[in-house]
């Protein structure tokens, strides 16, 4: 493994990513108190949707100075890149091609015996969930949510396949959550087909604060039965330290800054929601939930809690971005599409993808949408375009659907039931209940059964002016000191 | 007990109905465990009356009825209810409600 310096390596730890973006200035540690009842996740909201910093909070309202706030680690491509040890200003193509070959060169954890999470146990009979400094995150919420930038292990009953992903959590009492990892998340498939059954509880446990490659490995879309800890260790070339749960066989990152060990009910409910949630909209999706029990706390001594205020434009707006596109293109090369490049757009909230492709037409766009709704589809809208088209340059790829998608059979449907993304803001209320929904292409490329000599010419400067005419207008240009 | 609640509800007319119901009620009294949920059997009154919590009622998207209802709190339940996971929780407190 190529042997960097330690400012081009990637943070192992939550404190030394902080160290590293507010060496970048891209975080604002905030000394006043601050109410952790939406004012603090308000001003972390609104740095969201101004791209704006990170922040830090010193002094939360109701709790000892020995507890901070961070908010929103990598809700932005500067903070995305200074997680992978890359300059702040790294082209969004290059933090893709880095997660790509890091993603290929999985790493296996390493077990310690002991770790940071460790420093204060705090077993479940003593207990309390209002002890964190959970803040509300919007006016409404059903709750106050522990699982905003989360990561939460879990292992299938019937083999050694660990899981770990990133869910909502919302307090309920001092012991009790309920959650929603939705029913076709893997947390959800272990539950459902391990423990429920046998009606037996599904131990998990909910780290805070972790090393941020680690939490987008959770956030990764990654094959059943693959393990996320290789793929963080992958993406942080390093390998991942584990230490065991107090309560539990499973196991969790010993840098965490806070453990919540839980065991999720294999037959109680109780109210989950409503949230607003990444897609920038609280839809309702309320009700549908998994219940679990505290059953240990293990903290650093002074640890500093997380969330991701989440809406337009919150950390799954990148870490989705990257992960998202990455499964997708892998997925189409597997199943025989020519696809040559894909790219998910932060503004489309983990709906919209666009996929560029070396041959085009109906045939590619039907399989496409028929290819990413297999199991569940969380897209429900992708852009085909022709590979001439930088999937990275959203004007010139609006400008090619505007033009090239045909209104009628540029449109190719794949609908179905049981898997859709209840969080999708279009669905009705009843389409969310029955997860029942659709998703859609828009072939944006030109019918390979047309004729070239008939096919229309882009009347740009590059396709339609001869290279004489276009080198003498860029030495035009340059002589007159344009740029 | 506090002196102040809220609640979500999918069906706003059925809980203003007078008869005794089960909700999910969230404690608004400021502080640390602000937001702590109980479960509760209880009847809503439309108009508050003096002496009861007062109650506000919020949608299924957390849009909350400007003008507050009070409840009368007549037991306090299990914080968990008899289901599988992801069942539908309304129809859980419907069952809870019919004992």
């Amino acid at each position: 493994m190529e042997e960097r310096p330690l400012a081009q390596q990637a943070p192992q730890d939550f404190r030394s990513f902080l160290a590293a973006t507010r060496a970048s200035g891209d975080l604002v540690a905030i000394d006043q108190e601050v109410d952790w009842d939406q004012e603090l996740a308000g001003i972390g909201r609104l740095s969201c949707e101004r791209n704006g910093p990170a922040f830090l909070f010193n002094n939360v309202k109701d709790y000892a100075p020995q507890w901070r706030v961070a908010t929103n680690p990598i809700a932005t491509w500067r903070r995305m890149a200074i997680a992978f040890g890359l300059p702040a200003d790294a082209p969004v193509p290059r933090l893709y091609e880095t997660y790509a070959a890091r993603e290929s060169r999985p790493v296996p954890p390493v077990v310690v015996k002991d770790g940071p999470c460790k420093e204060v146990v705090i077993p479940g009979e003593r207990a309390d969930l209002f002890e964190l400094p959970v803040p509300m995150v919007h006016e409404g919420d059903g709750g106050r949510y522990v699982g905003t930038w989360d990561l939460v292990v879990s292992k299938d009953a019937k083999s050694d396949w660990v899981n770990w992903g990133m869910y909502r959590f919302m307090i309920h009492n001092e012991r009790l959550m309920t959650g929603f990892p939705r029913p076709t998340s893997h947390l959800g498939k272990m539950l459902l087909d391990g423990y429920v059954p046998n009606g037996r509880p599904m131990p998990i446990a909910i780290a805070m604060g972790c090393d941020p490659l680690s939490h987008l490995a959770a956030t990764a879309t990654f094959r059943i039965g693959g393990n996320e800890a290789d793929l963080a260790g992958g993406l942080r070339e390093r390998p991942v330290e584990l230490v065991k749960c107090e309560t539990s066989d499973l196991y969790v990152p010993a840098s965490a800054e806070v453990v919540i060990e839980a065991e999720v009910y294999p037959d109680r409910i109780n109210q989950e929601g409503p949230y607003g949630e990444y897609p920038g909209y609280r839809s309702g999706e309320m009700g549908n939930a998994i219940c679990a029990r505290v059953t240990a706390i293990t903290r650093r001594r002074d640890p500093i809690w997380t969330l991701d205020t989440t809406g337009f434009m919150d950390s799954s707006a990148t870490t989705t971005s990257i992960t998202g596109a990455i499964a997708i293109q892998r997925r189409l090369e597997a199943n025989g599409v020519p696809v040559k490049a894909v790219y998910v757009p932060p503004e489309g909230a983990v709906h919209l993808a666009i996929v560029s492709v070396r041959r085009g037409g109906a045939e590619v766009a039907q399989k496409i949408v028929n290819v990413l709704t297999v199991r569940r589809a969380l897209i429900s809208k992708i852009i085909v375009v022709d590979e001439d088209v930088d999937v990275f340059n959203v004007p010139a790829v609006l400008h090619a659907f505007a033009t090239k998608c045909h209104p009628a059979r540029g449109i190719h449907v794949a609908r179905y039931e049981g898997k859709a993304n209840t969080l999708t803001p279009a669905y009705s209320q009843e389409e969310r209940v029955t997860r029942t929904g659709a998703s859609v292409a828009f072939d944006s490329t030109w019918p390979p059964e047309w004729p070239a000599d008939a096919t229309p010419v882009r009347a740009t400067l590059d396709s339609m002016y001869s290279p004489d005419v276009q080198r003498r207008v860029l030495e035009r240009w340059t002589s007159l000191g344009l740029q | 007990m506090a002196s102040e609640y809220e609640t979500f509800v999918r069906d706003r007319a059925s809980i203003l109905s007078g008869r005794e119901i089960v909700l999910t009620l969230r404690d608004l009294t400021p502080g640390r465990k602000k937001y702590r949920g109980v479960n509760v059997r209880c009847a809503v009154s439309r108009a508050p009356r003096p002496g009861e919590p007062l109650l506000w009622i919020r949608s299924v998207v957390g849009l909350r009825d400007p003008e507050p209802c009070s409840v009368r709190i007549v037991e306090e339940l299990p914080d968990t209810f008899q289901a599988p996971p992801y069942s539908d929780f309304f129809e859980a407190i419907a069952r809870a409600e019919r004992g």
